[in-house]
């Protein structure tokens, strides 16, 4: 148990960053947030005997993670709605001088927070730098419909970024 | 922009949000006795609880029920009878979906890919329109039960086309709700009329995510 409890803490500890990730492009209220990642935390700890070798530990993580995520966002809906789509800690991440870089993530992260539960899900892991394989394999469709759906998603994207422009 | 521009920006913002949110170090034995309010959890104790009223209704519903019909049939009252007959096979119908919505419960896994696990609760939570279905097919009954031949023999005509109306408008309205509400429909302004409220609002939230998986299942299939 103590061993187990062990590579829990290492788990956690090395691939927080997914948690985090994952809190962040579903809930945008810093309460919820928290609340989240807590849970996911907690969906994890009870899960680990699950884990098969066959597939990666981050891959695993990520389903667990975004399976929690999106039921989690149905039952805080009504909160999230109130706190407005955006939080400003996000954007504060460049230099004063980078305006424009900025401006532009703020229109990713709104951009994002449009899109539906599922497509949510494959922009973060398109963002993420995951190759269709990994994908296909974190959502259950196969990688050619990870292409299609990205391709498509790419294209929502860039007409809001052309809109904004004009 | 360009795409590794775009990366760029999202890494970088995660890397400031992670400095942001620590998480703090997680106590494991607390995790083991913590009691969460989880999804799954959740929906196993209220639908758990609503089983056991369920069975318990049907059961004794039943057993009265059947000693009438054995013993009793020639003295009774039909219009109770079979009007509290149709009231307990439409209940036992609804145990039977709480049934399997509490089996689905059991086998949903959260480490499984996500359009799976999400589809399955999709079709667990969109399986209560089923129940609201069956039991709403009840409302003519219960207006109609107390009758009795009292009633035929000595009633005014008024009191009968009173009656007769309340019967054949609850009736409408029951076979009407039964077939219109239906995912399609969740758009619709009568239908969030009824299924308005907190505890409707996973069941909204699933049908919306169901159409979402059918979208993605489509393409799929192509």
């Amino acid at each position: 148990m103590k061993g187990t409890a062990l590579n829990f803490q290492k788990l956690i500890e090395e691939h927080k960053g997914i948690l985090l990730k994952v809190a962040r492009t579903y809930c945008q209220n810093e309460e919820d947030r928290v609340d989240l990642i807590q849970e996911m935390s907690i969906q994890i700890w009870r899960s680990l005997d699950k884990y098969k070798e066959h597939c990666k530990i981050s891959t695993w993580m990520y389903r667990v993670a975004l399976n929690v995520a999106i039921s989690f966002y149905r039952k805080n809906a009504k909160r999230n709605e109130n706190t407005g789509p955006l939080n400003e800690e996000l954007f504060q991440i460049t230099e004063p001088d980078n305006k424009e870089k900025e401006g532009q993530l703020v229109l990713l992260e709104c951009f994002i927070q449009e899109l539906n539960d599922l497509d949510k899900a494959l922009m973060l892991l398109y963002l993420e730098d995951k190759s269709y394989f990994e994908i296909s394999e974190i959502l259950g469709i196969s990688p050619s419909n990870v292409g299609t759906k990205i391709s498509r998603i790419k294209g929502k994207l860039k007409i809001s970024f052309s809109l904004l422009k004009l | 922009m360009k795409e590794s521009e775009l990366k760029q920006y999202w890494a970088a913002a995660n890397e400031k949000l992670e400095m942001s949110l620590q998480i703090s170090k997680i106590n494991t034995d607390e995790l083991n006795q913590l009691k969460v309010y989880h999804f799954i959890s959740e929906m196993k104790a209220i639908k758990l609880f609503t089983l056991i009223c369920g069975i318990s209704w049907v059961g004794i519903g039943s057993a009265i029920l059947s000693r009438i019909f054995i013993y009793q049939y020639t003295y009774a009252n039909k219009f109770f009878l079979f009007s509290a007959s149709i009231q307990i096979a439409l209940t036992a119908i609804a145990v039977i979906v709480y049934l399997y919505q509490i089996i689905t419960i059991y086998s949903v896994d959260i480490t499984e890919p996500v359009l799976k696990t999400q589809e399955k609760l999709s079709r667990l939570r969109s399986s209560t329109l089923w129940i609201a279905r069956i039991l709403l097919l009840q409302l003519p009954v219960w207006t109609t039960f107390y009758w009795n031949e009292s009633m035929l023999e000595n009633g005014s005509l008024l009191l009968w086309i009173i009656q007769t109306l309340v019967t054949l408008f609850f009736t409408f309205a029951a076979l009407w709700l039964f077939f219109n509400i239906k995912i399609e429909n969740r758009d619709k302004k009568w239908f969030r009329l009824i299924f308005e409220g907190k505890e409707w609002t996973p069941l909204m939230r699933a049908m919306e995510l169901s159409q979402q998986i059918k979208e993605y299942t489509i393409e799929e299939e192509r």
